[in-house]
């Protein structure tokens, strides 16, 4: 794996010896990832939904996006510190973890999609943000993003089952 | 005095005494479980699939809460917030029932023998009766609740509490994992 010494250090890091040793750092950390990280899921979801036009098409997106967006991003800082902090104790490990390395492809292109839809599709929001006629864009945009989280949870549940097995 | 872990440990070992050992021994046996337990890609799949629902329960209840504390959504009615959230609310607990039955049937003696998975599922039924009492009394005030959303205390409480519970049950969850044996 590239910048080999640049992880080692990170679990050498006094951080990552911390999570690494502490018999309740590791599941604690892991449980407030968990819970932040289903925070990001859900009101997602709300959102997604919506754009897909299956729920509340009455209720304006900007309004949707207003009500969830805040939540998310909160829940997804909580979750990134979280997911790191677990990540430091067994950095090398995590590295060369292939379900590791697609959780952080799927969530980059996540990332991606979200980036397009909010700075291109969401400029003509006003056409479409009341009523239940959605243009595909959006459409494409929400599927894509319950896609890539639905592989994001499940990769990631996957690296706790596979993680000594990938050992250099 | 004894420590938290102490209790566990002894808690484990009370549970070794009773009937469960047998039955998760004789449940691991079952052609079905071993069926699950063969299948590398069941258990992940089913675990994912539970944290999900729990996305989509957790969300519903955090964005019906924040509708509760005017915080967010209060250009809606409650009723209709409140209609908008509970079947998905409901439908996403059957799922994780579903779901976590599947995962036990599959690892009888990991959650039968388990002390914090016991204290789950005693806190489960707590949620559950407390989540009907609490949409019976948001039912009977939606009406006086849009016309002036001030007061309603034990609502607000109802729905702190019902978080803290979901939290704490999402805690001994994850905790199943790291029990003393």
């Amino acid at each position: 794996m590239i910048l080999e010494p640049f992880w080692q250090a990170l679990q050498d890091s006094s951080v990552g010896q911390f999570v690494a040793s502490s018999t309740w750092a590791f599941p604690t950390f892991e449980t407030l990832h968990v819970i932040s990280f289903v925070t990001v899921l859900g009101s997602l979801a709300v959102m997604d939904f919506r754009m897909l036009g299956l729920t509340a098409t009455d209720y304006p997106l900007t309004k949707v996006s207003q009500d969830t967006l805040r939540v998310t991003w909160i829940a997804f800082v909580f979750s990134a510190i979280f997911g790191t902090l677990l990540f430091m104790s067994n950095a090398t490990n995590y590295v060369n973890n292939p379900y590791f390395i697609r959780k952080m492809v799927c969530m980059a292109l996540a990332g991606v999609n979200m980036l397009v839809f909010e700075f291109i599709t969401w400029r003509n929001v006003k056409k479409w943000d009341t009523g239940a006629v959605i243009p595909v864009a959006v459409k494409l945009a929400a599927s894509l993003s319950i896609i890539l989280w639905v592989l994001v949870v499940f990769f990631g549940r996957t690296v706790g089952f596979t993680l000594g097995i990938f050992n250099m | 005095m004894p420590s938290f872990g102490d209790i566990l440990f002894a808690f484990t070992g009370w549970l070794r005494t009773t009937f469960l050992t047998d039955f998760s021994l004789w449940l691991s046996g079952t052609s079905f479980s071993l069926w699950l337990q063969t299948h590398f890609w069941v258990i992940p799949t089913l675990q994912s699939i539970h944290i999900l629902s729990i996305g989509a329960l957790f969300g519903s209840a955090v964005m019906m809460d924040m509708r509760i504390y005017g915080i967010a959504g209060s250009s809606r009615s409650m009723a209709q917030t409140t209609q908008r959230y509970w079947p998905w609310i409901w439908w996403s607990f059957l799922i994780l029932l579903v779901t976590g039955v599947l995962l036990t049937v599959a690892e009888p003696v990991r959650e039968l023998i388990n002390p914090i998975f016991w204290i789950k599922m005693a806190l489960l039924p707590i949620a559950v009766v407390l989540n009907f009492l609490f949409q019976a009394a948001i039912s009977r005030n939606t009406a006086s609740w849009d016309a002036k959303s001030a007061g309603h205390t034990a609502i607000r409480l109802g729905a702190a509490g019902l978080i803290i519970l979901w939290i704490a049950i999402m805690f001994c969850g994850r905790w199943i994992a790291y029990a003393p044996t």
